[in-house]
């Protein structure tokens, strides 16, 4: 304390300091510090729909019933309002000028009491326009989740127990551990202790070089930081408006991620920050001087090289910007050889691309993908000196953590900026290049900037939920902790394992 | 003036306590309705189920409350779930070597194992009532569960709200969740209990503690539990005092302490390493382990730890099982499995798995009218469950009596003691403790072609 006080700055004295001079000056300087600490947070804020999703439940009234109901109702209780007009909603379908002759069906939670008690005349259905939305693998339950996220910005929760299958694809057949005994936990949860979701971008030496007089001589950290684990990646297909590339470009500074962004937007469009990853073809490598405040670029394949490493590329990005050049790899046949040579050739960011279902053009899952990738560069004994990024079904906040788990530092988000600013999908959302959607016609931008700052503000407080339900203090340390998960089909070969008739958990 | 006053409060949605007259209204109406959906005199809701407890599960339940029988035209043994207790059924003996049907098949089950001087307790049936806070929960609805348990000498627990004067009435029948906000937790509703129940997880949110949303922590909840009105109550996790199993068994010793005579049982999650917690409890003194799997009921949870966290007790039941085995302490504990058991077919496959017995908690529910509609924790309205299940607003509650919840149950559960004499019977047991375990009883069905 006295040396660190010291050098930030004691005030002189003409003599030695006394000890009380000394602890009132220390008090001053760490007090100055504590008020300069501001443990990150970020702020959401309930907004309204724009355009809202369709409503979970139809309620159908017969109107004659009710009148009946009303009529009889009015004789047997005549004169107890009360008993009368009691309506069986606690949610106000049924309230209104106009009671349930005009239900809103909107209010409606599909409690079914109204359906249980009035089953001559009150029908609830599912409401078929919902199971329109999204695909096979986008769900209409992931778009209703992060859709409610962006709106309220708050970790959702709900009574009752678990609804959905057993297990599951994907990211569903992967359970996170807890332990029952351990800090930070909920105390963390509520900031009463820190958990951290900073995760730090680019190359760590895995180890340091001294020379004899005590000084570094080898290479040394080129990080910097982020505050959550998951950063935006380009707008997938023909989503890549400018209206969006703004929003993403505030959002990403107010919450202090990245966003990725096409190198021709953020050209024309002035965007170019610290906060911003242009995106560039390898062929136009020379380019990325044209982003001095970039902290990071990202270059993609060449369309006549589509999946191949393009050293030539790199080395005149590298040559050309201080800014860390990172190299967008698709999970497509060869990618372990790419991911190598790239990280050979000095790459410090990888950034690791699936389709939208979270397949490799084998069809292998991403937490599988995700994984292979970290334990080569670990058995490489390089995964220090290498960020990984990775994307591709993530459209879940579940699927944050286990992405982690699976071996990233940081996950990219697609799709669920579409919906988060309640846009829609038109056919199939599973490769990039083909997705079809639209925004609101009128793109608010603080309207859009909050709902994408509530989306990753809820996502960040479920992450921390999972963490303190580990006991883990900061995601960093999540990356590539399998033994924190468990997948469902091992756990059944343990469990079934001599059951008549069971054959291993893809049966 | 009073009508007047009626119709505006009516108009305004103002909440009251209901007269006599709209609790007799509605109470029939509610359980008219249910019936009429339970004999199939109107179609399914197309809106009732999901995956878990399907549109027939719930409907035979309520029918299996009603009557106390089990239905013939509707599936009471399994929900779509696509895996565990879904996929798990029974390889039944050849129809001649099936034992008659009687109530000679023993379905008892002691919880205290260890030998020691506590209280010796047999329960009639292999489950009891998992804990439901007052708060999650009216007072009608834990006396409700209560006066079944005392019907079935068997238990409910209090879960983590503290203890309603009322259920000193049915004391002997009332297990005292110690849990980590340590609300209600006093010497006296220590010393009332047979059996002390910790609580350090839960299977809906293993982790994290326990939620009570401000709109449901009324005057009378917090009084209750010693809180400031309409504030959030999140339990802290974990106990505060306990870090270590040494911890844990002084945790323990403190209850011995208060009362000697009650034996103690200790609910947790179920992790990886959730074998070794088990080993780690019962070395600690507990004569109950208590496994709450992650597909269990809540009265509010975020929706990324359902399912996320943990895992199925399906999954979890077998492990425990063998390793307490091959530590050589198996008959030793009683292992009460809960969290996503449904039905009697449940219970028997959970014991056939490894589990001496099972807790029920959204079962009651659904048997005294749950639709699983998940809005528990307070809904848009803030109120609670519409109907009057998990809620204490003063009208809501209303829609669920006493006599008739405990009735409920009671049918609910003859039916299942039923169901679960067919199995053994089927099976060839007289004794539903010979199913322990038996995982060669079990057989797997395989996904078809096509699906």
């Amino acid at each position: 304390m006295l040396e660190s006080a010291t050098h930030v700055g004691l005030q002189a004295t003409d003599g030695p300091l006394t000890i009380d001079q000394f602890g009132a000056e220390s008090a001053r300087i760490g007090r100055s510090i504590a008020d300069e600490y501001h443990r990150y947070h970020i702020e959401t804020e309930e907004v309204d729909d724009a355009d809202p999703l369709p409503h979970r439940f139809l309620v159908k009234v017969g109107k004659v019933g009710l009148a009946k109901l009303i009529g009889k109702e009015a004789l047997k209780y005549f004169g107890q309002f009360d008993v009368i007009l009691a309506r069986p909603c606690t949610y106000g379908v049924f309230s209104g000028p106009v009671g349930g002759f005009v239900p809103r069906p909107k209010l409606c939670v599909g409690c079914l009491r109204c359906e249980v008690q009035h089953p001559e005349f009150v029908k609830v259905l599912p409401n078929p326009d919902l199971l329109t939305l999204g695909d096979s693998y986008t769900t209409p339950g992931h778009i209703t989740a992060i859709d409610e996220e962006a709106k309220k910005g708050m970790v959702p929760v709900r009574g009752q127990g678990y609804r959905g299958r057993f297990g599951g694809p994907g990211f569903d057949g992967m359970l996170t551990d807890m332990s029952e005994i351990v800090r930070p936990s909920r105390d963390g949860i509520h900031g009463r202790e820190l958990i951290g979701t900073a995760v730090d971008i680019g190359s760590k030496p895995m180890h340091l070089s001294f020379d004899s007089n005590g000084k570094l001589s080898g290479s040394i950290p080129e990080m910097f930081t982020i505050q959550v684990p998951f950063i935006f990646d380009l707008p997938p297909g023909d989503l890549g408006t400018p209206q969006l590339a703004s929003v993403v470009d505030s959002t990403s500074r107010r919450i202090d991620t990245l966003a990725c962004l096409d190198a021709h937007t953020v050209a024309r469009l002035g965007l170019d920050a610290p906060n911003i990853v242009p995106v560039l073809d390898n062929t136009e490598a020379s380019r990325v001087s044209e982003f001095p405040n970039a902290r990071l670029i990202e270059l993609r394949s060449s369309p006549d090289r589509p999946w191949g490493w393009d050293a030539a590329g790199f080395d005149i990005a590298t040559e050309a910007t201080d800014a860390m050049i990172g190299i967008r790899i698709h999970f497509e046949e060869g990618w372990q050889n790419r991911m190598t040579q790239a990280v050979e050739s000095g790459v410090k960011v990888i950034h690791l691309l699936a389709d939208l279902h979270g397949r490799g053009s084998d069809d292998t899952f991403v937490t599988e993908l995700f994984k292979e990738a970290h334990m080569l560069l670990i058995e490489q004994g390089r995964r220090d000196t290498v960020t990984l990024f990775g994307g591709g079904g993530i459209v879940g906040a579940d699927h944050v953590p286990k992405a982690i788990i699976s071996g990233l530092d940081a996950v990219t988000l697609d799709l669920p900026v579409l919906f988060a600013l309640q846009g829609r999908s038109n056919g199939s959302l599973r490769q990039r290049k083909q997705v079809a959607g639209t925004l609101p016609r009128h793109l608010d931008q603080d309207w859009a900037e909050q709902r994408l700052t509530n989306l990753c503000g809820s996502w960040r407080d479920q992450l921390l939920e999972i963490l303190g339900a580990m006991g883990i203090r900061e995601v960093r340390r999540l990356r590539g902790e399998f033994g924190r998960s468990m997948i469902v089909k091992h756990l059944e070969d343990e469990a079934f394992e001599g059951i008549a008739g069971y054959v291993g958990g893809d049966c | 003036m009073a009508v007047l006053q009626d119709i505006v409060d009516a108009y305004q949605g103002k909440i009251v306590k209901p007269s006599e007259t709209l609790i007799h209204k509605t109470t029939h109406l509610l359980q008219d309705g249910m019936n009429m959906r339970a004999f199939g005199e109107y179609e399914k809701p197309k809106a009732l189920g999901d995956a878990r407890w399907t549109d027939e599960l719930i409907l035979s339940t309520w029918y299996m409350a009603e009557t106390g029988e089990v239905p013939d035209n509707l599936n009471f043994k399994t929900g779509k779930s696509d895996g565990g207790f879904d996929r798990l059924d029974f390889q039944f003996l050849p129809e001649s070597d099936w034992l008659e049907h009687s109530e000679a098949i023993d379905t008892k089950l002691p919880l205290n194992r260890r030998g020691d001087e506590k209280n010796k307790i047999e329960i009639d049936i292999p489950w009891y009532g998992g804990g439901m806070s007052y708060g999650s929960v009216s007072v009608n609805v834990m006396m409700s569960r209560a006066k079944n348990a005392r019907q079935w000498n068997s238990f409910m627990s209090t879960g983590e709200g503290g203890y309603p004067p009322e259920l000193y009435e049915v004391k002997e029948n009332v297990i005292t969740q110690v849990a980590t906000g340590y609300f209600g937790v006093e010497e006296e509703t220590i010393q009332a209990a047979p059996i002390i129940e910790f609580k350090y997880a839960q299977g809906a949110k293993p982790g994290l503690g326990g939620h009570l949303l401000a709109a449901k922590a009324g005057e009378e909840v917090a009084k209750l539990r010693g809180s400031v009105p309409f504030v959030s109550l999140f339990s802290p996790f974990p106990f505060h005092s306990t870090y270590s199993v040494e911890d844990h068994s002084k945790h323990l010793d403190w209850i011995e302490t208060v009362n000697p005579k009650a034996i103690l049982s200790v609910k947790v999650s179920t992790p990886h390493d959730v074998d070794m917690v088990a080993v780690g409890s019962y070395y600690a003194g507990a004569h109950i382990i208590h496994l709450d799997g992650g597909y269990g009921g809540t009265g509010a949870a975020p929706e990324i730890a359902k399912k996320n966290i943990a895992m199925p007790i399906e999954l979890a039941i077998p492990k425990v099982h063998k390793f307490l085995q091959k530590e050589g302490v198996r008959d030793k504990v009683t292992i009460i499995a809960s969290g996503g058991v449904r039905t009697a077919d449940d219970i028997a496959k959970a014991i056939a798995l490894g589990a001496d017995g099972c807790v029920l908690g959204t079962t009651d529910l659904v048997g005294m009218g749950c639709t699983r509609c998940s809005n528990c924790e307070g809904g848009p309205s803030g109120r609670g469950c519409p109907w009057g299940l998990t809620t204490t607003d003063i009208e809501l509650q209303e829609w669920v009596q006493q006599d008739w919840g405990a009735k409920r149950l009671d049918n609910l559960y003859t039916a299942m003691q039923w169901r679960l004499r067919d199995i053994l019977r089927k099976l060839g047991l007289s004794n539903v403790r010979e199913l322990r375990g038996r995982t060669d009883l079990l057989k797997y069905i395989g996904k078809e072609a096509g699906e």
